[in-house]
């Protein structure tokens, strides 16, 4: 057979039975290395898990977070002395010199406000909460007016009723309590059973007329501790001498912005304040307030936090490195044989990086898995939503392989430089 | 600069201004190998060695050539620069029409995959591979399609005698069988030449015998078959014989 046959192969097919020749080998050798695959797996394992259980537990906590200040809804908004968030000494000085939110204040807005939906005030305060042996220490109080303020807090009856407006302005000691307080001070006794019932507030015996539905936790605190009472009675024995703050419901999210102007104008003239004339003399704000405080003191949270994970991930490249290094010297005489009978420097490079990648990939993949059931644990024990997205799995692959390719390099490119004479003598 | 250990009979630098001209010589058509005054130079720290100094042979198609020459001639080099795997530091080396000496890594490995068969003394076969997977190897990098590269190999494998060990592994064939697999490998891709070093060094001699017959029947058949060797008796199954010694020829002699 003296002619050659010079096949005319077009490169596309070229790269694709030496692509293919690359999974075979690194399938091949990562079966062959058991031990070595698994320890580089558990390099990648354990950075991916980092960054999906991260991710994961972090949507969850600001979904939770997000849900939980705006339970109220996006069409709430407060009228105070004060925001609840102050940054500064300058600022806290600086509203401490207003005058306090009155009830001729809150009243002017019921009156006046024609665009507002539910109006309210509210006043809040901690209480020991008893009944015969058993006491709660604590409590949430929340002194309210009228009771359309469970509409805007977004509660809702489980057992009984609401007291009515008439029996709210007579000051009697009624109370509608959180579920928390059937289960600590009544035990297992259905939310029915405790209608009619005493428990002592704040060292006074008040009547339970109902029972909320319950509403669960938030950061491990429970949102079912607490007692609302009429806002008369509230201002008689827990001493409301306090600013009030003004609740605003409107009836849809688009007639927000109208409503604040109306009763930022209603507040202008009470305070007798100019349109741009500095300090307004009292605050606006809706929930949004929170949500952006969390925001801001979880940044350098979840900063930090990625970071870790970013460095784990760089450990586990770095175990990938190490590891196909070794491979590469391990490997040496097979690179010469491949290198004499025609693979080219690209053809071994991308071997190897196939390789990398393919351990990274297979890591990445187990490091999601892991890391969406670290994240679940971690949200049953903490009480979040679990939202596992699609994304975050994508991610988790794509990532741990570029840390493949990236840590991958190197070895690769050693390996593809090796002198074919010098491999193949290697024994 | 000292040179008193190899001192070179002519320095090489003459050797191109006098000797050589740059112009592209015109080669037989029969001609597969040309090689003009080729040079290999180590350089071990400051010193340099000279592993081949001036040497000059041609070859022609079908040709049955032993190069040998004990450890230390310069064999191992020729062989490793007939081969492709290494390019000469000084001369010209034209293989099939196409200047060797003058091309780059991915050009040489291309020349190694279609040119060049090689046949090692310790086989060099993969050793989690199948014979098929051994044979099929060059074809993967010449990007043959796997159908084409089945058949192929199979029937390389076959003129090999081994077509009932297709889908054995290295570790479960006899030292002659392995070799007939490089062989197979060697032949698949039809090269030009058949390049074997020391091809029967790991065998016993009943061994040996069976290969050296299976190489006079790839000769007969019409393939270029050049052995490197140190054992005489390897070189005389050949039809000439070229003899190295201290990096030049010694001895360029037709023998059959």
């Amino acid at each position: 057979m003296l002619v050659n046959i010079r096949q005319a192969q077009k490169p596309k097919r070229r790269r694709f039975a030496a692509l293919w020749e690359s999974f075979r080998v690194s399938a091949g050798s990562l079966r062959a290395n058991k031990l070595r695959s698994s320890l580089t797996l558990v390099g990648i394992v354990v950075g991916v898990t980092a960054v999906i259980a991260v991710v994961t537990i972090i949507k969850g906590l600001d979904q939770t977070v997000a849900t939980t200040f705006s339970s109220q809804g996006s069409t709430v908004f407060t009228v105070s002395k004060k925001p609840r968030v102050i940054t500064s000494r300058e600022d806290f000085i600086r509203f401490n010199k207003r005058k306090d939110v009155t009830m001729d204040d809150a009243e002017a807005i019921f009156r006046l406000c024609s665009v507002c939906w539910r109006t309210g005030v509210a006043a809040n305060s901690l209480e020991t909460v008893k009944r015969r042996d058993k006491s709660s220490e604590n409590v949430a109080v929340r002194g309210i007016t009228p009771v359309a303020m469970f509409d805007i807090d977004a509660v809702t009856i489980d057992a009984g009723r609401i007291w009515s407006e008439s029996e709210g302005a007579s000051g009697r000691e009624l109370c509608v309590v959180g579920a928390d307080i059937g289960e600590n001070l009544f035990g297992s006794e259905v939310p029915d059973r405790l209608i009619g019932q005493k428990v002592n507030v704040g060292g006074r015996p008040y009547e339970i007329v109902g029972v909320l539905q319950r509403l669960g936790k938030i950061f491990g605190q429970s949102r079912d501790n607490i007692v609302y009472v009429p806002y008369s009675n509230y201002q008689k024995n827990f001493g409301a001498r306090d600013s009030l703050v003004v609740f605003v419901k409107t009836a849809a999210a688009a007639d927000l912005e109208e409503t604040e102007d109306q009763v930022r104008a209603i507040m202008r003239s009470r305070r007798g304040k100019l349109f741009d004339a500095g300090d307004e003399g009292f605050t606006l704000e809706t929930q949004d307030v929170f949500i952006d405080l969390y925001k801001k003191a979880t940044e350098n949270i979840y900063f930090v936090t990625y970071g870790v994970a970013i460095i784990a991930l760089f450990v586990g490249g770095i175990v990938v490195m190490n590891i196909m290094l070794v491979s590469v010297t391990e490997r040496t005489k097979e690179i010469g044989i491949r290198k004499a009978v025609g693979a080219r420097q690209k053809d071994i490079r991308v071997q190897f990086l196939i390789e990398a990648i393919t351990v990274t990939a297979v890591g990445g993949a187990i490091g999601v898995i892991t890391g969406f059931g670290l994240a679940y644990l971690l949200a049953l024990a903490m009480g979040f939503p679990l939202l596992i997205s699609p994304w975050s799995a994508v991610l988790g692959v794509g990532v741990s392989s570029v840390v493949g390719v990236i840590f991958g390099l190197w070895p690769a490119w050693r390996a593809a430089r090796l002198d074919p004479i010098e491999a193949l003598r290697k024994e | 600069m000292s040179e008193a250990t190899t001192a070179p009979p002519i320095a090489p630098d003459s050797i191109v201004q006098t000797e050589t001209p740059a112009v592209t010589p015109v080669i037989g058509s029969d001609t597969l190998i040309l090689m003009r005054d080729l040079w290999k130079t180590y350089e071990m720290g400051a010193e340099k060695v000279h592993a081949l100094h001036g040497v000059t042979f041609e070859v022609t198609r079908g040709e049955y050539l032993a190069i040998t020459g004990p450890s230390g001639s310069g064999k191992s080099t020729l062989m490793n620069l007939i081969g492709c795997l290494d390019t000469p530091s000084q001369g010209e080396y034209w293989l099939n029409g196409k200047n060797v000496s003058e091309m780059d890594d991915d050009d040489l490995a291309r020349i190694r995959n279609q040119e060049i068969g090689f046949v090692f003394q310790t086989f060099n076969l993969l050793a989690r591979a199948t014979a098929l997977h051994n044979v099929e190897l060059p074809l993967i990098y010449g990007g043959v399609g796997s159908a084409a590269r089945h058949e192929m190999a199979k029937k390389a494998l076959a003129s090999v005698d081994l077509s009932d060990r297709v889908m054995h592994k290295p570790n479960e064939l006899s030292g002659g069988q392995r070799q007939r697999v490089a062989i197979a490998r060697a032949l698949v891709n039809h090269p030009s030449i058949l390049l074997a070093d020391e091809p029967t060094g790991a065998l016993d001699t009943h061994t040996s015998y069976e290969i050296m017959n299976l190489f006079e029947r790839l000769h007969a058949e019409g393939n270029t078959i050049i052995v490197v060797t140190h054992e005489h008796d390897i070189a005389a199954r050949a039809h000439r014989v070229i003899a190295i010694r201290d990096g030049q020829i010694e001895k360029d002699e037709r023998i059959r």
